[in-house]
């Protein structure tokens, strides 16, 4: 009686097995593709949407911080390679970071990084080149999310850092 | 019962269960690959493409968009330095010192990492909010209802946690968060 099911259970552990190897592998791209989503309703493609300073009522995104000015741009390069443009915030911690489809970091620059002077950067997929000015940023997917994020201290400071940061550009070439 | 029968019986109990199983995992704490400090926990591959499987699935979930740690490190804490759930419905003092970093804030999150709503609209402390005695320690009081000095509201949430950014941390720091000295909690009162 029992040996009838020795097969079908080992059949059961093997995609048991299987399955969770599968779901942890999908909910990165899942939740991913979730934030993107969010992210891309407020603005196009290959161009930053500014977002006001976080508070509990209108958080997008999972842990943000109330204490950055966040600016996102939902890439594509599948069409061609995309430009980043960051304008530098004087004496205000500042970083932009590409996050690819599988959530993993291809590139962070940060105003240490740059000594204070603008970002600039070119997203490439695999046969694309960047123009001359730009250090290129290889991704692995086409798609993922540009963010650029700036301190706000004081937040009286705000208007002034979101009137700098709107200067900041991402677009194909 | 027919071959077939047994053999979808089995292969649907396999799936559901490993996937629930995943499930379970993710949204466990984040143990897998971490370093423990006092109250605090971090780890060392967050947004990278060094970070495991499971790493990944769950600050996809918890932290999504996290920053590396020669960015940025993410030290959070569910419970008090005595190893108790942290509550809303209780006072904790939040006391350090000197963070090894550029630029630090604690922010207070309910559930999976989300804002608590509270009158008050105060969500985190930043470094720039405390007030630094000569040999460089502050403190912050974290609680349902208002408090002298720099308070940090819970909302009476019946669970939250504290996350530390500590952002260009020193290369120490990187290496060793381990010997990074992050600040106590210590519970007082409950409501």
């Amino acid at each position: 009686m029992m040996r009838r099911w020795i097969f079908p259970i080992l059949a059961g552990g093997i995609l048991g097995v299987g399955a969770y190897q599968a779901t942890l592998l999908a909910t990165p791209y899942a939740l991913m593709q979730a934030a993107m989503m969010k992210v891309g309703k407020q603005g196009p493609a290959n161009q930053f949407a500014f977002a006001p300073m976080t508070t509990a009522e209108n958080q997008t995104i999972v842990r943000p911080s109330p204490d950055l000015s966040y600016s996102t741009c939902v890439f594509d390069v599948s069409k061609g390679p995309v430009l980043v443009d960051v304008q530098p915030v004087p004496d205000h911690y500042w970083s932009v970071s590409i996050f690819d489809a599988r959530t993993d970091v291809a590139a962070v620059r940060s105003d240490r990084d740059t000594k204070g002077k603008a970002a600039r950067l070119a997203l490439l997929k695999a046969g694309q080149t960047a123009p001359a000015g730009y250090e290129p940023v290889r991704v692995g997917y086409d798609r993922g999310i540009v963010l650029i994020r700036i301190l706000v201290a004081p937040a009286s400071t705000f208007p002034t850092i979101d009137a700098i940061r709107r200067k900041s550009t991402c677009k194909q070439l | 019962m027919k071959r077939w029968q047994r053999y979808g019986i089995c292969i649907t109990l396999g799936l559901l269960g490993g996937g629930a199983l995943a499930v379970q995992a993710i949204r466990g704490g984040l143990n897998d690959g971490t370093v423990e400090i006092g109250p605090w926990q971090t780890g060392k591959s967050f947004g990278t493409v060094d970070a495991s499987t499971l790493t990944r699935a769950k600050v996809a979930l918890t932290g999504l968009l996290a920053l590396p740690s020669k960015e940025a490190m993410y030290f959070t804490a569910q419970n008090d330095s005595d190893g108790r759930a942290l509550d809303g419905r209780c006072t904790y003092v939040v006391r350090g010192g000197k963070l090894d970093g550029r630029w630090w804030s604690v922010t207070l999150y309910e559930g999976e990492g989300w804002l608590v709503k509270n009158a008050a609209k105060r969500w985190s402390v930043p470094a720039s909010a405390v007030q630094t005695d000569e040999a460089g320690g502050w403190s912050f009081t974290v609680a349902p209802s208002a408090q002298a000095g720099t308070w940090l509201p819970t909302g009476s949430v019946p669970k939250f946690d504290l996350t530390l950014r500590l952002y260009h941390p020193s290369a120490m720091t990187i290496e060793s968060p381990e010997t990074a000295k992050l600040p106590t909690i210590e519970r007082k009162e409950c409501v």
